[in-house]
């Protein structure tokens, strides 16, 4: 009887360690790698923003708020943007940050084996003016840089240099893959790519700690069901995204919920533009804007928001969201489902007869993004454009699409600074070494390439505006890509767990408390 | 049989007398004896039939994506879709495809990578353990080796193995088509080792009998004995493992769809089907998972019984 009173408070005692908060989460995609420069996706940058930090970060409404630099100012008349450092701040091995890691870091991430150096194609040259002080010089008037670069994270040049990763590699490894050395309130303390991630809180921080994590465990999984049931089973704290399927059953559950928004993402399809043939050998169609009004005619995109996402999710005009800054209500109308007109627009084109042709897709990276092209391969399959699902995980997906092998994929797209000029650089100015850098297909206007300079430099709203409505109106016109739907954010929690969804789908462990 | 033409009375009569014949023996007497093995046998002979007839027996052609209509997506069985005001008699998925139809048609893909793996293992086990058994020394030692390397490995993991490696050398494009191809063929080289070990102890068995010891000694080639000689004598554990087999490889065939690695959601298996359902457990559309995995069910169970049967059937000490 002793023995067991004994086990019993022994175990008590076991069960409730002092004041130690885990906090474990869950997401259908590992981030491919811990190198913030290698890949520009949104699992990469949403979950290095708790272990680096940049010289700005976003707030929980994406404004603006300082980080790394406690100050910044123009430099004369547009020539540039003056940044006062913070001082005193260390990275997770110890060295101190200063003008030097910034300036190792744009070079860095403004080189050409980097994913990023489009945040970096106005600036002209980095100069270090004293250990606490940078100047960023532009080639032209830049009002919203300091905007930009929020997720531009700052790396030690002597770690890098020390361990042989001074430049990002983005489909090979090298030792920043793997480890992580920044200045953020989170270091990495395990590593098993497509297993689990952990990260415990940096002693050393800067920054005042608002969150009681002691240990924050990332565990992706795939299936989607597997995590509702790991959520419900308190498996997780947390899961994101609930499948839209589920998000009723995960709201009425006792002991979780579900936290709604809408993404800024505009999930699209996108075309080859510049192949000369189809991956079976056939002309390409897809050069013709006829048949990519077609296919914008063709998809219905009510019926998919009505079934598939079930009705959590908006239609999509143009390549950002509506409320996003430059959005243009001038072209707020996507292409109606007219499956007649898409046929007529086929015939006039020359394809009467239809066409095959093969259609890349994920299957692991948007909600139910495999269904969404089941559908859509029907919906063309109807007015004669027979489709060949190719679906696969992320991680073949993007080398897939850098090498040019498909005719028409399925992307989506958020919108880093939360500006319709973000997509237009990514996507739609000519591809190049810092512009364009996603431009997949090769759509090539020198009107676009024109206006973007002019959408960075504009500080009149209007005038900028009108400029955005020009560039919407041309991406529309030529039907650059085939907008769709603003995906829905859901996130499922555990009662008790309290985190802050900000509109980028970026968790942000310092925001997340644990009763 | 004879090269002689005969009057059609006498090769009727023949015909008559051999399935007279095959009606008395032990084994057709077992089986109308045994109310497992006709109610399995019967399961699987539907099964294999609305499979076989599938494009017949289908209401909707679940593989045209051109004639599905997305709004139907997610029908309840039996009941009229809010929208179109259809009925499909088992629901459907979220892609508005009829799931009795899209079961039809799994069923067939299982079926048939089912039956291809095992034949494929068959012959490869077969041929294999007839010549480690009656060649012997070296030969025997390196095929046997093999086959107790294999075992050593879940069937399941070498599949996957043999699905990866497949996979990484067909060129992207060719993918979907050759899934179904790459599926037999991991299957297939999973299992052949269960079969060549059996023929290997049966041969050695046979190979000292007297009827080969005079096969060898009229100067028949060791080809022709093991084909015409020893083969006919060690078929009736093999017909058993390849009805068990059969079982296995349907069951192997779903796990690996299930898992993503098998037949692809263009062509779906049972498989596949359940995988997709499995996605809709949660929020209430138990029809789409529940329909094929009880197809499946059926099916696996059914033949294992069969096997079960025949194993005991054609076991003279359980007689």
């Amino acid at each position: 009887m002793t023995r067991l009173l004994l086990a019993t408070a022994l175990g008590i005692v076991i069960a409730v360690p002092a004041s130690s908060e885990t906090f474990r989460w869950a997401s259908t995609t590992d981030p491919q790698t811990m190198d913030p420069h290698a890949v520009s996706s949104a699992p990469v940058l949403g979950f290095l923003n708790n272990v680096y930090e940049g010289l700005v970060r976003r707030g929980p409404d994406m404004t603006i708020e300082p980080s790394l630099a406690t100050a910044w100012e123009p430099i004369g008349d547009g020539e540039g943007w003056r940044f006062t450092l913070r001082e005193g701040v260390t990275f997770h091995d110890g060295a101190d940050f200063t003008a030097e890691d910034v300036l190792f870091s744009y070079e860095r991430a403004g080189s050409e084996e980097s994913d990023v150096a489009s945040w970096f194609a106005p600036v002209s040259e980095v100069i270090v003016v004293d250990d606490y002080t940078v100047d960023i010089m532009t080639t032209s008037p830049q009002p919203l840089f300091p905007d930009s670069i929020a997720n531009w994270m700052m790396m030690d040049s002597g770690w890098a240099a020390a361990n042989g990763a001074e430049r990002p590699s983005r489909d090979t490894e090298n030792f920043a893959t793997r480890n992580v050395n920044g200045t953020g309130p989170f270091v990495l303390s395990d590593r098993q790519p497509d297993l689990q991630t952990v990260l415990t809180p940096f002693d050393g921080w800067w920054g005042e700690v608002e969150h009681n994590v002691t240990e924050a465990i990332f565990t992706p999984i795939q299936n989607s069901a597997t995590a509702v049931a790991a959520l419900l089973s308190g498996e997780v704290d947390m899961i994101e995204p609930v499948p839209v399927q589920d998000a009723e059953r995960v709201d009425s559950n006792d002991g979780t919920r579900v936290i709604r928004g809408i993404e800024s993402r505009v999930i699209m399809l996108g075309f080859a533009h510049d192949h000369e043939m189809l991956r079976n050998g056939e002309p390409n169609p897809f050069s013709d804007v006829r048949v990519r009004r077609a296919v914008a005619h063709a998809v219905n995109v009510p019926a998919i928001l009505q079934t598939i996402m079930r009705g959590s999710a908006e239609p999509a005009s143009q390549l950002v969201a509506a409320g996003t800054s430059g959005y243009s209500d001038t072209y707020g109308d996507r292409s109606a489902y007219d499956p007649d007109v898409a046929r007529a627009l086929l015939e006039e084109a020359g394809y009467a007869n239809g066409f095959s042709f093969d259609f890349s897709c994920t299957n692991d990276r948007y909600l139910n993004d495999e269904s969404v092209c089941q559908a859509i391969v029907g919906m063309l399959a109807q007015v004669g454009m027979e489709a060949t699902l190719d679906a696969m995980p992320v991680s073949n997906y993007w080398p897939e699409l850098r090498e040019g092998n498909f005719d028409m994929y399925l992307l989506g797209w958020s919108p880093g600074t939360f500006d319709a000029e973000h997509p237009i650089r990514f996507l739609v100015h000519t591809a190049g070494e810092r512009l364009g850098t996603w431009n997949f297909g090769g759509y090539s206007n020198p009107r676009i390439d024109e206006l973007l300079p002019v959408m960075q430099s504009e500080i009149d709203p209007e005038a900028r505006q009108a400029v955005m409505d020009e560039a919407a109106g041309i991406i529309q016109e030529d039907m650059v890509y085939v907008p769709l739907y603003v995906q829905p954010l859901l996130w499922g929690v555990r009662e008790g767990v309290e985190v802050t969804q900000r509109p980028d789908n970026f968790l942000i462990l310092r925001w997340v408390s644990i009763e | 049989m004879t090269d002689t033409p005969s009057p059609n009375s006498v090769q009727t009569e023949r015909a008559r007398s051999r399935i007279a014949i095959a009606w008395d023996s032990d084994l057709a007497y077992s089986f109308r004896r045994s109310p497992v093995a006709l109610i399995s046998f019967a399961v699987v002979l539907l099964l294999v039939l609305s499979a076989v007839f599938a494009p017949l027996v289908a209401p909707y052609d679940p593989f045209d994506p051109g004639t599905l209509n997305l709004m139907n997506g997610f029908t309840p069985p039996g009941e009229a879709n809010a929208f179109t005001g259809e009925t499909f008699l088992l629901g459907t998925d979220d892609q508005g495809r009829d799931v009795f139809s899209t079961i039809l048609f799994g069923l067939r893909i299982s079926l048939f990578v089912g039956f291809a793996a095992v034949a494929l293992a068959l012959i490869l086990g077969v041929t294999l353990g007839l010549v480690a058994g009656y060649v012997g020394g070296m030969t025997e030692t390196v095929i046997m080796r093999i086959a107790d390397v294999q075992l050593t490995f879940p069937a399941i993991l070498v599949a996957m193995l043999i699905f990866g490696i497949a996979k990484g050398i067909t060129p992207p494009e060719y993918r979907d088509q050759m899934a179904i191809w790459v599926l037999i063929l991991a299957i297939g080289l999973s299992d052949w080792v269960q079969f060549a070990r059996v023929v290997r102890g049966a041969t050695l068995v046979e190979k000292s009998k007297e009827y080969v010891q005079a096969a060898r000694l009229i100067g028949r080639s060791p080809f022709a004995i093991m084909l015409r000689h020893i083969l006919p004598n060690v078929l009736s554990p093999v017909l058993v493992i390849a009805t068990i087999s059969l079982a296995l490889a349907i069951i192997a065939e779903a796990t690996l769809s299930f898992l993503g690695v098998g037949a692809p959601p263009t062509e779906p298996s049972l498989g596949t089907l359940i995988r997709i359902g499995q996605g809709f457990l949660f929020s209430g559309e138990w029809w789409i998972l529940f329909f094929p995995a009880c197809t499946l069910l059926a099916l696996a169970l059914s033949v294992n019984l069969l096997g079960d049967w025949l194993r005991d059937a054609l076991n003279p000490r359980l007689r």
